[in-house]
């Protein structure tokens, strides 16, 4: 498999087992994730034999939808609780990534989560990065996982 | 540990020798913060014996303002040059901390800096993380420089 598909596989394995909402691919992997709106980010840090990022882009309803469903509560603004769930979206998807990037995730190490919350901005890596972007569906909208690997 | 101490250490560092720019320390403040106003915020994961993230967060014209420190010319937008010029302060800054860290004999590897560029935008870290930041004075206004941090057991 390759990585755009270990990183669907393992996308669509958290969302089914551990959010409990059946996600799919939404179309062809992206150039970039852009200026994103009314959105929030997930982000981990990934360092070691790799070096790199791994980010969930969300839109605020989807968040909104994704932590009501992960928290088993009903949340309906962005506050704390759609922050921390985003970033613990995030570590799940970096651990899960550490494993298809190095034979039991060994000789990579996870940063600490941290969300990034706003009207308008936008994320990018400011080194070299080869990247890999991945749009999928929910039933309240698109999500885009994008991971930046160090060249 | 003293990781305010450290911030100060690494960052002055920098602007010292790389930059020749004149550098007011603030205080370290520890425990949670308010909300910081960024315009410009680079961000960069430390993984290891610590699981960290370090954050330099500047307003525009303290960005436009180092970026004019780094290129010798002056810089008039939040373009690639800004990006790059706070990324690289960052990782910098992350070298440094990855040095004192050691010091300390916890082992860190450092990740690839983010930059975060808007008009308001919030950063939040993991609960029950430590935190450590300190503001820094330059002529055209004031940066922090952040790391939230958890021991890896």
């Amino acid at each position: 498999m390759d990585i755009n598909e270990n990183i669907i596989e393992t996308t669509i394995e958290i969302f089914t087992t551990m959010v409990m909402m059946d996600i799919s691919v939404a179309g062809p992997p992206l150039q970039a994730s852009g200026a994103l709106t009314d959105s929030i980010t997930g982000m981990i840090g990934l360092a070691g034999t790799h070096k790199g990022v791994l980010a969930i882009h969300i839109p605020n309803p989807v968040a909104i939808a994704i932590t009501s469903s992960f928290l088993g509560m009903d949340v309906d603004e962005i506050n704390d609780d759609v922050r921390d769930a985003v970033g613990e979206l995030a570590n799940m998807l970096g651990g899960n990534v550490k494993t298809i990037l190095s034979q039991k995730g060994r000789d990579i190490d996870l940063s600490l989560p941290s969300t990034i919350s706003g009207h308008e901005y936008g994320f990018k890596a400011t080194t070299n990065v080869d990247l890999v972007i991945l749009p999928f569906k929910t039933e309240k909208g698109d999500f885009v996982v994008e991971l930046q690997l160090e060249k | 540990m003293n990781i305010g101490q450290d911030i100060i250490d690494a960052t002055t560092d920098i602007f010292s020798t790389m930059l020749m720019m004149d550098l007011n320390v603030g205080d370290p403040v520890e425990g949670p913060g308010g909300e910081v106003l960024s315009n410009i915020t680079s961000m960069l994961g430390l993984g290891g014996d610590i699981r960290g993230m370090l954050a330099v967060h500047c307003p525009a014209t303290v960005a436009m303002a180092i970026t004019g420190g780094f290129l010798g010319m002056d810089v008039d937008e939040l373009n690639d040059d800004v990006k790059d010029a706070i990324g690289e302060i960052a990782n910098m800054v992350a070298g440094n901390l990855k040095v004192a860290f050691a010091g300390y004999d916890m082992k860190i590897e450092l990740a690839i800096p983010s930059s975060v560029v808007g008009e308001s935008f919030r950063v939040t870290g993991m609960l029950g993380a430590r935190r450590v930041a300190v503001p820094f004075d330059m002529v055209d206004g004031q940066f922090l420089v952040e790391i939230k941090y958890i021991v890896n057991s």
